[in-house]
């Protein structure tokens, strides 16, 4: 070692010794009261501690919040709260499980109550860590077990709150359901308001509003009797109960929309053209919110799973079609503003359209003769926007589509919005790696080929049509409320844009859409009320491609699963829209036999309900909106 | 002066490497310990996370150890300019657990600015000292220009809030300012300002906070809050007894009765474990750990290797101390990490760099010349 008293800087080291005298006495001190504290707590108060922590009959135990109500345009409560008892087991370092188990087994068994199988359960047990042996135990149990309360130590009956979905399959896709909150999104909980066990919206509206509708937990502290049983409460915080949601479905209607869809696959859509509320959104099959209510049993669950007809999948939102005919609206309304063709241009169909060597086919086999654009709507000539689609190409018509609002997700308050597809030729060659050929566009003139649209799309486009020309979002989430029901946010009214179409092409369009279903001939004219006050378009999706010979058409008797899709959109009254509806069944057949009739039905109870003496929805939303208006 | 010396491997500071080391080593079975029966939802066991926190803090220890002192003290304002920016992108951007927001991501770390300012702020008045030496105390009219530096990083994370870090950093600037040393009349002024300032400073704090420095006065208050972590901790704490309950078997920890006992809590679990006995030797280790510290001041070859050394080990004193005394009950619960076995990355990292810089400072008195 290097003795040298060299200086650097003019420092010499040891300068500071002086100070060491006091920053060494404070060192010391410090840690001398520290050890001396341990002394205290681990020596002197060592074994009073050690049985406090033994038998440490203090236990955090988390109370569950109450989530909040989901209520319908009218106040119609759609999902409410239910206790569900819950048998849960306390285990100790003393206790034995299997012989608590097999105790219950014994009780139950002479009353024939059963009690699943724990098999799972034994390995993973901690002490004073909960064990549920069961969920939702009948009334008869919860009697059995604590009149035998002496006999179970450490079994307890947890009262905790599950959800109550009232309106069952008819809106299971809307509302959704809950479900335990699982590692991700507990690791995506910035705000850690979330514990594991607690219950969190997985689907549907349930989990789109979850954080107004989930509250906070609350916590107690208690003291625990050597069976586990609480004795007193040492301090609690009471849970908060989330808020309320009042949602723009009409529940009764979302109800005739369910049934007149009969469980067939299918969606139904309908919504205020005036501000984009919807008022019913159902898909088919649909399947029971209620089985998730206390932890879905794997049965349960496969089943839903691996259904072929997928009831989990909410069609009206991601569900794509080939619009078919509902798309000539489109067509028309492009050829009209580009000023391509006026309202009388007419174009001769004899029932095909030669392009090269193909023949593209029109539905109406003899042909329609002379027709002009409004019979070219009303009886849907295919020929006819053959012509105004190749005269307009397909990206001309991608633009108006997308101006309609197709092609893109539509913003609706749910998630897995699916967006459809617009096609154009810069898509096809960036996807498909391929031109687009001429052909195509003749098909997507009678929303064909690659077109596809959702349910809520096609209502959307309807209801744009109907307001006069615009796009407004389409809504499910009316108004947010406290627990107690006041008012914490109304949703207004959204415009995502205005049509490119001036307002006489909109008119001549509706025109010929109320011809569709009010003119003798018209292919939705099934739909007909005396009022005639419906206008609409019917579609007919080929789900594969319409065979090019004779034979094979007429002979074309194929399975199911190819059959085409059925669709109807509309919107009524004629001359002041109120409400606009979009069908889809799939695989049902032609349009106007298989969709117009379950349009029809929910059209009808639409006016009959608002005939009813109960406040009409317009009326209904501005009462509360000058309440909500301190 | 990058380049390596033989000295620097001749004189090399074994007895503070292996110090820190072992008391590393100790922390990390304990959170082992502390995660052992967790049914924990979080993929990377704490316990490997907190390895990894350990390599990453030795790579830091060794590019403080190469880089001659001088030379990165040289930079210091730049270092503090750095952390400082920091917290102000914790500030807009960061994000917020358990209502306070310290938190920076980077990859699939999140790192926590506060623990760097720590080190910056030792750097950066150690550098204002050695450049401003008078000879004689410093009054308070001298002080302007540090008070500066240390109240811009303070009101940040205030702001967060965090309470516990804001305090270390006025402790430390306190400490220091006495270490160079502080007129008695201006000292006289300060405690006194301060005494009249104590109320309003009251009123600034959150009301999470007040609550905390009301419910250490009396644990009963809040007994399910951090009256609970109180008196759950000295349960845990007593119930160890001389022996301890021995590894892996602490019934309060594997109960998981301590929400935060991988953190701020983790003495519990040690102490819950190893008992009094365990305690001593630890307490022991950490007082050779700070001893050796102040050894490393004494010898410095310049002023400024001497104040960064002081800073350095003060700041494991004061945090050693505040933790352990929360722990035990005897300080209020303010959320300081206990130096080396608290889980987490950021102040593992920042800990073991400063360590690598009191090496730095230790072996470079056998080779500075004048």
């Amino acid at each position: 070692m290097q003795k040298s008293q060299s200086r650097l800087n003019g420092y010499e080291p040891g300068h500071f010794r002086k100070k060491f005298n006091v920053l060494l006495i404070l060192i010391f001190v410090a840690l001398t009261v520290i050890v001396m504290r341990m002394w205290y707590l681990q020596v002197f108060m060592g074994d009073e501690l050690l049985q406090r922590s033994e038998n440490n009959s203090v236990r955090l135990r988390k109370i569950k919040a109450m989530r909040g109500l989901i209520l319908d345009t009218r106040r119609q409560v759609l999902v409410a709260n239910q206790p569900s008892f819950d048998l849960v087991y306390i285990p100790n370092r003393t206790r034995d499980m299997t012989r608590t188990i097999e105790r219950i087994k014994t009780l139950f068994e002479p009353r024939s109550l059963t009690l699943p199988s724990l098999g799972a359960l034994t390995g993973r047990v901690k002490p004073l860590v909960p064990v549920v042996l069961e969920r939702n135990i009948s009334m008869e149990k919860v009697a059995v077990v604590e009149t035998h309360a002496l006999e179970l130590p450490g079994v307890v009956v947890e009262v905790t709150p599950v959800r109550q979905y009232l309106y069952g399959e008819t809106a299971a896709q809307v509302i959704g359901f809950t479900g335990e909150v699982s590692r991700e999104e507990l690791d995506q909980d910035l705000e850690e308001r979330l514990t594991p066990g607690d219950a969190i919206g997985k689907f549907g509206i349930e989990k789109f509003l979850d954080s107004h509708l989930r509250g906070n937990n609350g916590a107690e502290q208690i003291e625990v009797n050597a069976a586990g049983k609480a004795v007193r409460s040492l301090g609690k915080i009471p849970s908060v109960t989330g808020g309320n949601v009042v949602l723009t479905i009409d529940a009764a209607l979302q109800e005739v929309a369910w049934k007149a869809l009969d469980n067939r696959p299918g969606a139904l859509v309908a919504m205020d053209p005036r501000n984009g509320a919807v008022l019913a959104l159902v898909s088919s099959p649909s399947f029971n919110p209620n089985l998730f209510n206390s932890g879905i049993s794997h049965g349960d669950w496969e089943r839903l799973a691996n259904d072929r007809r997928h009831p989990m999948e909410n069609r009206s939102i991601s569900g794509q079609y080939p619009p078919a005919s509902t798309y000539k609206p489109v067509v028309a309304a492009a050829a009209l503003e580009e000023g391509l063709i006026s309202p009388e241009t007419s174009f001769y169909c004899n029932g095909a359209f030669q392009m090269g060597d193909r023949a593209f086919r029109c539905w109406q086999e003899k042909g329609h003769g002379h027709v002009n654009l409004h019979r070219a709507i009303v009886e849907s000539c295919d020929v006819y926007f053959y012509q105004v689609g190749k005269m307009l190409g397909v990206d001309k018509i991608g633009a108006y589509a997308r101006a309609f609002g197709l092609g893109s997700p539509l913003g609706i308050d749910l998630t897995r919005e699916k967006s459809g597809l617009v096609p154009t030729k810069q898509w096809k060659l960036s996807r498909l790696k391929a031109p687009w050929h001429v052909g195509e566009t003749i098909s997507l003139s009678i929303g064909q080929g690659y077109n596809l649209i959702t349910p809520l799309q096609l209502a959307n486009l309807y209801a744009t049509l109907a307001n006069g020309g615009t796009l407004y979002r389409p809504r499910l989430a009316k108004q947010l409320e406290s627990m107690d029901g006041l008012v914490v946010k109304v949703f207004e009214s959204e415009k995502l844009g205005t049509l490119p179409v001036s307002p006489r092409n909109i008119r001549i369009i509706n025109q010929a859409l109320w011809g569709v279903v009010n003119d003798k001939g018209g292919t939705g004219y099934v739909l007909k009320r005396k009022e005639a006050d419906v206008a609409g378009k019917t579609g007919t999706a080929q789900v594969i491609g319409m065979p090019q010979d004779e034979k094979a058409r007429r002979t074309r008797r194929v399975s199911a699963d190819f059959r085409d899709h059925a669709l109807f959109a509309c919107f009524a009254p004629h001359s002041h829209p109120e409400i606009a509806v979009a069908v889809i069944l799939e695989h049902a057949g032609h349009g106007g036999a298989a969709a117009a009739p379950v349009a029809r039905k929910f059209i009808d109870a639409y006016f009959g309900r608002v005939k009813t003496p109960q406040p009409l929805p317009q009326e209904n939303e501005k009462t509360t909106r000058e309440n909500a208006t301190p | 002066m990058i380049k390596p010396d033989r000295r620097l491997i001749i004189n090399f500071d074994w007895t503070l490497l292996v110090l820190v080391l072992l008391i590393s080593g100790i922390g990390l079975l304990n959170i082992y310990s502390a995660g052992y029966s967790m049914t924990d939802f979080q993929r990377v066991p704490p316990y490997i996370r907190q390895m990894q926190w350990i390599l990453i803090g030795v790579a830091g220890m060794t590019a403080a150890f190469f880089i001659d002192y001088r030379f990165l003290l040289r930079h210091a304002y730049l270092f503090y300019a750095i952390s400082v920016i920091l917290l102000v992108v914790v500030f807009a951007a960061g994000y917020a657990t358990r209502g306070s927001q310290r938190w920076i991501a980077i990859g699939g770390f999140t790192f926590q600015p506060s623990e760097l300012v720590k080190l910056t702020l030792i750097m950066a008045l150690a550098r204002y000292f050695d450049r401003h030496q008078l000879g004689a105390d410093h009054r308070l009219r001298n002080l302007p220009v540090p008070l500066i530096i240390v109240m811009i990083p303070f009101l940040f994370i205030l702001k967060q809030p965090d309470l516990g870090t804001g305090l270390i950093l006025l402790i430390l600037f306190i400490s220091l300012v006495l270490f160079v040393g502080l007129d008695w009349r201006s000292l006289l002024i300060a405690v006194l300002g301060s005494l009249i300032m104590s109320p309003i400073f009251w009123y600034l704090l959150k009301p999470y906070q007040k609550e905390r420095v009301l419910t250490f006065f009396n644990p009963e208050r809040d007994p399910l809050g951090s009256g609970y972590h109180i008196i759950q901790s000295m349960i845990a704490v007593g119930s160890g007894g001389i022996f301890g309950k021995g590894f892996l078997t602490g019934s309060q920890t594997q109960l998981k009765f301590l929400p935060e006992q991988q953190t701020d809590f983790v003495f519990s679990v040690f102490a819950e474990e190893w008992g009094f006995l365990g305690g001593v030797i630890l307490m022991g280790m950490f007082l050779w750990l700070i001893l050796w510290g102040l050894r490393i001041t004494l010898q410095a070859k310049d002023y400024l290797g001497a104040l960064v050394a002081f800073g350095i080990t003060i700041l494991v004193f004061w945090e050693l101390f505040i933790n352990v005394g929360m722990v035990l009950g005897i300080l209020p619960v303010v959320g300081i990490p206990m130096p080396f076995l608290s889980y987490g990355g950021s102040s593992m990292v920042v800990l073991m760099t400063a360590v690598g810089l009191l090496m730095n400072i230790s072996v470079r008195r056998f080779i500075l010349q004048s």
